[in-house]
């Protein structure tokens, strides 16, 4: 009685019949007015059968699950120094802050055998430490006695550790990516399963996912908040956006890299759109703003013995001893060092100076832009030609720190512009790339291989190879009906010519790079010249990149969010 | 989730407002059309799960890691007369003979660098280091491939009408995470050795008899654990294939000859004695051996940690007796009026000395499972009643040989065997869920018994990875594999006319009790993570296995009863 139906996984066509069709969609269809994004992709074909009305709540979950598991199996690699006494690594820092904050009162917190991993965070992630150490310690005590638990390396440490950053995340990060896709989502008219899809895009971005589950870090805490701060600009809410943006800055100092266009956009909102001198909002953005900074380090003044201790926190969270750099991270600073000796030519204070003036200058034109146009889709732009120009010229700034300038470019896969989104996967490549030489020291190579592979592949960058090689009857794809011929990923290279040739040159240039890395014994006078050259490939694709962002900010400074 | 119900609720309202205005009717067409000529590939979930896989690599894995690593080492490096005999280590190879040849044939493309890691030498206890799990782990993933191949075929054969049904099913069946735990992670290669199973299956669904006689001998010379099925296989294809009632009329005994289809039965013979010849042939003088390593009767009647069958539900009522018994007297005064002392222990002296004599728990290596209070269980009592329930199973098949019925059948053999077989391992499950996942697209009412066996069965996978790093991932990945595909399932499958019969009030109870298992499962979690604390924790060790197969036990009979009343009384659901 009933057409063929030969659905994915749910009965559509019954839903339909009886819904009679969802206009919205339908009108869609006849005007492409909006793209699905990521057409054709396989993540397209896995959230397709969540298209109908009924199954669609269902689909958020779905995601968070699998995001989830995919974080439990990269969590069963190693961790960063594991085995690797007398410091072992970062894990063994966070186990430490957890081991100090709850057995020191907070007065020591910053002073406390500063040599082996003193704590250098701003205090919320000092609180965060505390509460995660006392659950901890309730488990099991000897994880974190003082001093004896150094480097300890027992069953069990490791997956109450690996919980607490999965848990963290899904609690600061997952709900706030979500609604940042649906937001847009809606307001631009993209159907639910494309929020889904952008929003899964977005959770499955490898290099978060390696450096808090692999190599261990609690970042997305800090971008979790951060984009809680930009959905609470998104609908208004200024001094909420502030109150998480401030926690943000709180939690990690490198969110400051973000604070110029918050800033920025605050001001200009407050004092200039859409009306003039609306002295109350900036009174109130003001006063918040302060209220949560006072909050935030009140314990640390009142129970940690006054200013002194301020002062030493705030010290300990800006090393500019440590120097313009320390490992080789593909920035300004380290690249052009191969050819100027900056260490040997300024002196310290000379370089901050000039870092600062670089810093300055390079996130001046987006600060001065959303000022001028404080909208809502420039957001993304500004955040990223921000951060980025912070990556790239400031000082003392480490490979893991491209996870800044990285979340607002990942949140552009929300836009349904195939430019914009292969620029994104371009840029999200580069950046894992840049982070290979940290998870290769950390036993990761695996996860890396296989987190790359992953999200390029649930994109539809390898859709053009598959149906090449495959048998017609594996050909994979909710449909090839003679309606849709189109059914195929697009390119994932932009139309224009040039970026094509840099992008390609590009991967190529990274193809060469880990030939060399796995086949090439490095020279013995340059012990460190693959890394160097990995620096120099990250760097060259950053810039462009950053020059791209302020390409879109100028040309998009005049339209709306539909043209993001 | 309450919350997310509502809210999705509320769209679909929203929706429907909105359609009713401007439904424009070429519009509808065209979505109608978008939706025919769909491709059903598996390829997507071969790659995900691939990359899953992969990161299970560096995961815990059990002693079957070694055993099989032995058996290659056992097959590369020996000749083929001595593979049953050889003891250096104790896995002893206990697989048939076409799973050695399996092993064989992997043992020869091991890499030297694996092989220089110890992965092929014949000792004691395995020494080896990430090369050969990696190699041993890729050889899992990578003879799964042939599942996803065989289940391809099973969508790509079926009519046009039910490939969304079959698309649910194949890739139910390949996402399951009863593969993922036993084979990803503890190590096995159940995957491949199904996909043999499954085209049989396939074959059976097609009506090419001779294929999947073929198919189903072949998997029984992998595996001997699928000789449960055979009952069922026999009756199928001798009445499917064999007999012919077709023009039969029965004038005198002689007509019986005409019963047969000769050709066909010499046919069929022919395959079958042909397979297992092939198998056993070059080990004609080894038989006793070989025989005495498949079938190690020395075991006791349950394992370590009971898998959740109608035997741990036993044992559990024998314990909780015990404790009645022990602490209130009159209870067993009571009932030793009734039950003669044969049956029931005498006294309470006896039962004291019972204790003592055998010091029986679930805790330690039991060889002999012994019973309190209740009688014992022999392994002919077990072997009798699997029977007499796989015949009652398949005696319908006899009248009315279809696939829908065959399927029932298998699912119900698979089931008598699973929950009063002797030494049940809880992977057997795997034999149960798996016919029934292509029985359970037929009708909806046989979801609520699905849902139940198969979350329950794959929760009773649980305690074999102990590890807490795998807590999560075996925890999330079989809550959003039962989530998926039982939505899937329910919005897909259509109910039969008889659908008022009953009253959906056992579903309800069926459905909470399935929501019941997460909570469970924690609790049991947290329990064990704390037993260090307090003493009292630990002496109840046993408590939280205990619980898992009573729970799951529970589930897995219900389904069986469920099953089993749909089976032999509701006619027209099997039309």
């Amino acid at each position: 009685m009933r057409s063929p139906e030969p659905k994915k996984k749910s009965p559509k066509t019954k839903l339909k019949a009886k819904s009679k069709s969802n206009p919205k969609k339908a009108s869609k269809l006849n005007n492409e007015a909006i793209e699905e994004v990521f057409y054709a992709s396989p993540l397209y074909d896995f959230l397709y059968p969540f298209r109908p009305a009924g199954n669609q709540w269902l689909a958020q979950y779905i995601i968070v699950t699998f995001a989830l598991i995919i974080r439990c199996a990269i969590g069963l690699g190693s961790y960063s120094g594991m085995g690797h006494s007398p410091m072992f690594g970062d894990f063994e820092a966070q186990r430490h802050w957890m081991e100090i904050t709850q057995h020191l009162p907070i007065s020591k917190w910053y002073w406390f055998d500063l040599q082996y991993w003193g704590l250098d965070y701003p205090p919320l992630t000092a609180y965060h430490s505390y509460i995660l150490g006392k659950i901890g310690s309730f488990i099991y005590p000897k994880w974190f006695t003082l001093n004896d638990s150094r480097g300890i390396e027992m069953e069990g440490i490791k997956s109450y550790m690996r919980t607490t950053v999965l848990i963290s995340e899904a609690v600061f990060y997952f709900p706030a990516i979500i609604y940042f896709s649906k937001w847009f989502g809606k307001h631009r008219n993209q159907s639910p399963i494309g929020q889904y899809i952008a929003a899964t895009a977005i959770l499955f971005q490898p290099s978060l996912m390696l450096i808090d589950h692999g190599h261990f870090q609690y970042n997305s805490v800090m971008l979790g908040l951060t984009v809680y701060a930009i959905n609470n600009l998104l609908d208004d809410f200024y001094s909420v956006a502030s109150v998480c943006f401030v926690l943000s800055i709180c939690f990690k100092q490198m969110s400051l890299y973000y604070a110029p266009i918050f800033f920025g956009y605050l001001l200009s909102k407050s004092l200039f759109f859409p009306r003039l001198f609306n002295i109350p909002r900036l009174v109130g953005i003001a006063a918040v703003t302060i209220v949560t900074f006072v909050a935030m380090y009140s314990p640390l003044y009142i129970f940690g013995g006054g200013l002194e201790n301020l002062i030493q926190s705030v010290h300990r969270i800006f090393p500019f001893a440590r120097g313009i750099f320390e490992d080789k991270v593909a920035n300004f600073w380290c690249v052009t060092n191969i050819l100027i000796k900056y260490k040997i030519k300024f002196t310290q204070d000379q370089l901050q100076l000039y870092s600062l003036a670089a810093t300055v200058l390079g996130f001046l034109p987006a600060l001065v832009i959303i000022v001028l146009y404080p909208k809502k889709h420039l957001l993304p732009y500004a955040l990223a030609a921000c951060s980025m120009s912070f990556f790239l010229f400031s000082f003392q700034v480490h490979e893991k720190t491209i996870l800044v300038p990285l979340l607002p470019i990942t949140l552009l896969y929300t836009s349904t512009d195939w430019n914009v989104l292969s620029m994104v996967c371009w840029i999200n490549n580069v950046a894992l790339f840049t982070l290979w030489p940290l998870l290769k020291k950390d036993g990761l190579i695996l996860q890396y291989a296989v987190c790359f592979a992953l999200s390029n592949w649930l994109l539809g960058n390898f859709s053009f190879v598959t149906p090449k090689f495959l048998p017609k009857m594996l050909t994979p794809g909710p449909s090839i009906s003679a309606i849709h011929e189109n059914y195929h990923r697009r390119s994932l290279l932009p139309h224009n010519i040039l970026w094509k040739v840099v992008i390609v040159s590009s991967y190529l240039s990274m193809a060469v790079f880990h030939y060399l890395d796995f086949f090439v014994e490095p020279p013995t006078n340059y012990p460190d010249i693959w890394i160097t050259l990995n620096c120099v490939i990250g760097f060259g694709s950053f810039v462009f990149f950053w020059m791209w962002t302020y390409y879109m900010l100028f040309t998009l400074r005049n339209k709306t969010l539909m043209d993001l | 989730m309450v919350a997310a119900i509502a809210n999705g609720l509320a769209k679909d309202s929203k929706r429907s407002v909105n359609t009713s205005g401007a439904a424009n009717k070429a519009s509808t067409e065209e979505l109608e059309d978008l939706s025919i000529n769909k491709r059903f590939s598996l390829w997507n979930f071969w790659v995900c799960s691939l990359f899953l896989k992969l990161l299970l690599v560096p995961d815990y894995f059990s002693t079957d890691f070694d055993v099989h690593r032995n058996w290659l080492a056992i097959t590369n490096g020996m000749h083929l007369k001595d593979w049953y005999y050889e003891h250096t280590s104790q896995w002893t190879l206990d697989y048939p003979p076409f799973f050695a040849y399996f092993e064989w044939f992997i043992s020869h493309l091991v890499p030297s660098f694996v092989r220089r890691d110890g992965c092929l030498d014949i000792v004691e206890v395995g020494q080896f280091g990430w090369p050969t799990v990696l190699f041993q782990r890729l050889t899992v993933i990578f003879s799964e491939s042939l599942l996803f191949l065989v289940l391809q075929i099973y969508i790509n054969t079926s009519e046009v009408e039910e490939r969304t049904q079959s698309f649910i099913v194949a890739s139910s069946i390949v996402l399951s995470p009863g593969f993922l735990i036993v084979d990803h992670i503890h190590f096995q290669y159940n995957g491949f050795l199904f996909a043999i199973l499954v085209a049989s299956i396939v074959a059976a669904r097609n009506k090419r008899y001779l294929l999947c006689a073929l198919f189903y001998s072949i998997a029984l010379c992998f595996k001997h654990i699928f000789l449960y099925l055979a009952p069922c296989y026999f009756v199928f294809l001798l009445r499917v294939y064999v007999l012919n009632f077709e023009n039969f009329k029965f004038r005198s005994y002689k007509d019986l000859i005409f019963l047969i289809r000769w050709k066909n039965l010499c046919q069929l013979g022919m395959i079958v004695v042909g397979v297992f010849s092939l198998c056993f042939g070059p080990f004609i003088f080894d038989m006793p051996q070989l025989l005495s390593r498949l079938f190690p009767f020395s075991r006791g009647l349950t394992h370590a940690y009971w898998a959740p069958n109608f035997w741990a539900l036993y044992s559990f009522l024998d314990k909780v007796l015990t404790v009645f018994a022990l602490r209130l007297h009159y209870v067993h005064n009571f009932a030793a009026k009734f039950i003669a002392p044969s049956l029931l222990p005498s006294s309470i002296e006896e039962i004291r000395q019972r204790i003592a004599e055998h010091n029986n728990g679930t805790k330690g290596l039991v060889q002999d499972v012994f019973f309190v209070i209740l009688p014992q269980i022999s392994p002919k009592l077990t072997f009798l009643l699997t029977l007499f329930y796989q015949i009652l199973a398949v005696i319908p098949l006899l009248f009315d040989p279809s696939f829908k019925r065959f399927m029932g059948s298998l699912t119900l053999c698979g089931m008598a065997s699973y929950l009063f077989g002797w030494h049940v391992h809880e992977k057997a499950i795997m034999l149960v869920i798996i016919p029934f996942s292509f029985l359970v697209v037929f009708d909806r009412r046989l979801l609520i018994s699905f849902t139940l066996v198969s979350s329950a069965g794959y929760v009773s996978l649980f305690p074999l990875l102990y590890e807490n790093a795998d807590f999560l991932i075996k925890t999330l990945y079989t809550f959003v594999w039962c989530t998926i595909y039982f939505f899937a399932i329910r919005k897909t499958t259509k109910l039969s006319s008889s659908v008022e019969r009953r009253r959906f009030f056992l579903d309800r109870i069926a459905i909470i009790y399935i929501c019941l298992m997460l909570p469970t499962v924690f609790i049991i979690h947290f329990f064990d993570v704390m037993k260090w604390k307090y003493p009292l924790f630990e002496k109840f060790e046993f408590l939280g296995l205990m619980t898992y197969s009573v729970y799951c036990g529970i589930a897995i009979l219900s389904s069986w009863i469920g099953l089993s009343w749909l089976y032999n009384f509701d006619e027209p659901l099997w039309m």
